[in-house]
């Protein structure tokens, strides 16, 4: 009788495991949550499609409104803007027409404005057949330059003439010129003019970013058109064929993209997810072809295991310390005031950015191939003759930038800094270390990368006497106290937007809204301790003893209104100088975009913005 | 149902109307009161873009207002405003789209511990002591202690990366098994733990030892008295355990990457897209108030001698 019974109930478990099988299939409508014994699992991505993921839901994949990379990557895969980043058949990366026949040159006006003037190619379509005309990107330029769309990428538009009119707001932050638009006209359907305040180096590289893509009035009018693929109405490679938010994002090729015939490979799938282990997981058994982050601990297994498909490359951006330069960091015996002082708190600034073993950081702590950094402005920026900006920065013969970051010069950097700090604290030659430094906060935002650094330079600082307690705030909150300049000292990182130096200089301004140090602002407004000389450059500025506003901000204004490209890096040089005499920049290193590609891809390549491009890839083997 | 228990479930309506109004108060002030808005980003857009944009979706209007304005739309259109975020798309269709696989999710995975926890308590506690019950008491204690994300980290790595016979991404369908299974293990050993002892108390009292001698089959006693009587802590159990699945289950939609709703709290909160924020809320504060007040319905249902005043 037992025995029966314990059957029955053994049935019943299995029968009910059955039914909840299937009543999940049925609650879907699809069948889709189906038992693995009822139909056959497939790991691995459909054949003939590339399968990747970059990172979770991006906020908006209008070109306009984009301001992640992620989103830039799936946006340069569905728009199709004047030019295009593109590799040579020797692997090297250029700026190419895309959808304008050709990039000309710019022509100057008598007012020291430059005009454009492009041919779009004939026979461009949009993805539903419509002609995609010169009118289209007047209308898109005008639209994400304007205040009404408020864009974050907004100010890429900056160089166009016409955009300052735009921005131009009164005391209450109201815009003065309501009606105000770029200078860009479309003269006939096929012709686009477009005319910049000034001769700008990067701007056919700005042509090739998603800001600058084009959308079509009838099509955006209806604000939720970038999130279904039936309204998203594109020009480029691609069109979105599916999309299950937060998901998967499926595209197939454009039968009418003009250059369809070079594209290769028939399906993407963008998967989204933001969980590095989950990525690494669908990177192993072979679903996933590319995965655009790993987890941190695994990196040095996983160069070991995959030594070809595990890739660094460069990426223009720099990882720094910034300080509030309000920050009281004097002894509270200091009797230094004013302009004084704040020399002081310039040459113990910078005494301390030289105690941090930046090898250490990357080698031990970031291990992903980062490179120790001495100046600010990032390696991949290029002067004007194709040189390294970075290479170009400071002033000694002996080392790049403006501390050796060398492994051999950490001995001597200890010594200097220690040196230049027993002017102002006083030393205790017993222990080693400074017996009156103020102690200090470093606030960084809830990471276990960023928190390991702060525990090395915590610990570096703590060799010498210097407290530092740790700090960690969630990301907005973190955003918000850096921003209002409620901190002493911060972890910070700038990506560039385009290569520029000016990108990573004109954030110092006063008036910036990334000026998180503080430069110009509270107490500092007042401090004259800066000087310029511009006459070298045949400008009749000198600057002795001025306010930052006085100095920066004048060098800044003039360095985007200079038209002479030799002239503008030079000053983008001494730009540089005076923001690192300061100090409140201390830069650890360069960022590198890390990645993991299939051995089975070929054709890949991506750009130093970390932009992705799969559309003439060919995928040889999965898994 | 007498007219007590009617005033009763009334009065509970009421509570949990009231319960839900005041969640949503508490978490619009409090939002609010967090530092970094909505519209702060790394680089920082510039103060008319920001004045511009808190204009559109009405953010510069008094606090006060923007609460009285929000309580209307939701009563009245049912209307949960834009996302700040995902610009272009409605909180209403986002939630929509969680809550399909949080629910598909949440609703195989606590029906299927009901189930297979039911089954297996039932005969653990028929065959007390035997090998049987041993082993169901090992593997569900090991169960009801270990972590979810370990579980899940486990089976990721053995059936997606080591095996390589199911998905690691929730994705796809058969992608949705491994987390289902993950949600399902823990309630399915406290179910089966719960029927298991109350099951061996209802088996030693009185009226089944005098079923027994009046010669009632084994099976009749089983299903027709004991498991009934035995059940009635699951079902206490399960209600709320129902709404815990569904909305808590952020751990394995990570894991997993599933779309869930979870996740999409977690990121409107880190977002600060306010009305994101209280839609996500609301429905979450609905679900968990619904349940508790559903199975205290039941639980009334089953059990006629609970008084529920």
């Amino acid at each position: 009788m037992k025995k029966s019974l314990a059957l029955l109930l053994a049935l019943c478990l299995a029968l009910s495991l059955a039914a909840c099988g299937g009543g999940g299939a049925g609650t879907s409508g699809g069948g889709d949550t189906a038992m693995p014994d009822t139909e056959p699992v497939n790991v691995a991505a459909s054949p003939g499609a590339l399968a990747a993921c970059l990172a979770s839901e991006p906020d908006s994949i209008d070109p306009a409104l984009n301001s992640s990379v992620d989103g830039a990557t799936l946006i340069i895969h569905l728009f199709s803007g004047l030019a295009k980043w593109d590799q040579t058949a020797d692997g090297t990366l250029t700026i190419s027409p895309d959808a304008a026949e050709e990039l000309p040159e710019g022509v100057p006006n008598d007012d020291g404005t430059v005009t454009y003037t492009y041919t779009l190619r004939d026979g461009l379509k949009w993805s539903d057949g419509e002609p995609v005309t010169a009118a289209d990107f007047v209308y898109s330029w005008n639209r994400a330059a304007s205040v009404a769309l408020g864009a974050d990428y907004g100010y890429m538009f900056e160089v166009v003439q016409g955009y300052n009119d735009i921005w131009e707001a009164d005391d209450n932050g109201n815009p003065v010129n309501p009606d105000a638009k770029l200078s860009v006209e479309a003269v006939d359907e096929r012709t686009l003019t477009v005319t910049l305040y000034n001769a700008v180096a990067y701007w056919n590289e700005l042509l090739a970013f998603p800001a600058y893509m084009p959308v079509r009035e009838d099509v955006v009018s209806d604000e939720s058109w970038a999130t279904k693929p039936e309204t998203l109405v594109c020009n480029g490679p691609y069109t979105i064929t599916s999309w299950a938010h937060d998901s998967l994002i499926t595209m197939e090729k454009n039968p009418n993209y003009i250059d369809a015939d070079s594209v290769t490979m028939e399906k993407l799938e963008f998967y989204l997810s933001d969980d590095e282990n989950n990525m690494l997981s669908n990177f192993q058994n072979g679903s996933w072809q590319l995965i655009d982050n790993v987890p941190t601990n695994e990196i040095p297994k996983l160069k070991e295991e995959y030594p070809t498909q595990f890739v660094v490359t460069g990426q223009i951006g720099t990882y720094y310390v910034c300080w509030n330069i309000n920050e009281d960091i004097l002894p509270a015996s200091s009797e230094l005031m004013g302009v004084e002082a704040e020399n002081a708190k310039a040459e113990i600034r910078n005494a301390i950015a030289l105690l941090f073993d930046r090898n250490y950081i990357v080698n031990d702590i970031t291990q992903a191939g980062q490179v120790p950094a001495s100046s600010f402005v990032a390696m991949g920026m290029t002067e004007p003759d194709g040189t390294e900006f970075y290479k170009n920065a400071g002033h000694s013969d002996a080392f790049v930038g403006y501390y050796d970051v060398s492994e051999d010069a950490i001995e001597s950097n200890y010594t200097t800094a220690v040196e230049t700090l027993k002017k102002y604290y006083a030393f205790d030659d017993a222990t080693q270390a400074f017996t009156d430094f103020p102690t200090l906060t470093y606030l960084y935002n809830t990471n276990e990368g960023h928190k390991a650094i702060a525990e090395y330079l915590q610990s570096a600082l703590a060799g010498i006497g210097i407290t530092v307690n740790l700090e960690n705030q969630e990301w907005k909150t973190f955003l918000n106290t850096r921003k209002t300049g409620d901190y002493s000292i911060a972890r910070n990182g700038w990506l560039a937007d385009y290569n520029d130096p000016i990108c990573f200089l004109d954030m110092w301004t006063t008036a910036s809204g990334n000026n998180d140090v503080q430069f110009g602002k509270g107490e500092h407004a007042s401090v004259a301790a800066y000087s310029m000389d511009l006459t070298p450059y045949g400008y009749d500025i000198t600057v002795q003893d001025g306010t930052w506003a006085q100095t920066y901000d004048v060098l800044i204004s003039t360095i985007k209104t200079c038209t002479d490209n030799d002239t503008r890096y030079q000053l983008m040089h001494v730009a540089e100088d005076l923001l690192m005499s300061t100090g409140c920049i201390a830069p650890l290193y360069f960022y590198t975009d890390l990645y993991m590609l299939s051995d089975g891809v070929e054709g890949f390549y991506s750009n130093p913005l970390g932009f992705k491009y799969f559309m003439h890839c060919v995928v040889t083997a999965y898994g | 149902m007498n007219s007590k228990t009617l005033l009763y479930i009334v009065k509970r309506i009421g509570l949990a109307v009231l319960t839900v109004w005041v969640v949503i108060t508490i978490t619009f002030f409090v939002m609010r009161a967090v530092p970094g808005g909505p519209f702060m980003g790394e680089k920082a857009i510039s103060p008319a873009a920001q004045a511009a944009l808190e204009a559109k979706y009405g953010l510069d209007r008094p606090l006060s207002e923007q609460y009285f304005t929000y309580l209307k739309d939701i009563l009245t259109r049912f209307d949960f405003g834009p996302s700040l975020k995902q610009r272009g798309r409605t909180v209403t269709e986002i939630i929509a789209d969680g809550m399909k696989t949080s629910v598909k999710l949440g609703v195989v995975a606590a029906f299927s511990a009901l189930a297979v926890g039911v089954v297996l308590g039932a005969v653990a506690a028929l065959r007390r002591n035997s090998i049987l019950d041993r082993a169901v008491m090992v593997i569900t204690t090991a169960f009801v202690s270990m972590p979810s994300f370990i579980m899940g980290s486990l089976l990721l790595v053995l059936f997606a990366v080591r095996l390589k016979v199911l998905p690691a991404n929730g994705t796809t369908g058969a992608g949705l098994i491994l987390p289902i299974i993950t949600l399902a293990l823990y309630p399915m050993a406290y179910i089966t733990r719960l029927t298991r002892s109350s099951m061996l108390d209802v088996l030693g009292q009185d009226y089944i030892r005098t079923a027994r001698a009046k010669g009632v089959s084994g099976m009749k006693i089983i299903f027709g008295h004991a498991l009934k009587n035995a059940l009635i802590p699951v079902i206490t159990y399960f209600g709320p355990m129902l709404a815990y699945i569904v909305t808590g289950s952020l751990v394995v939609e990570r894991i997993f990457s599933v779309p869930g709703i979870g996740r999409a709290f977690v990121q409107s909160i880190t977002n600060r897209d306010y009305p994101m924020v209280m839609g996500t809320t609301i429905v979450l504060a609905c679900l968990i108030v619904v349940m508790n007040l559903v199975s205290d319905i039941l639980y009334k249902v089953v059990d006629p001698r609970i008084n529920l005043e």
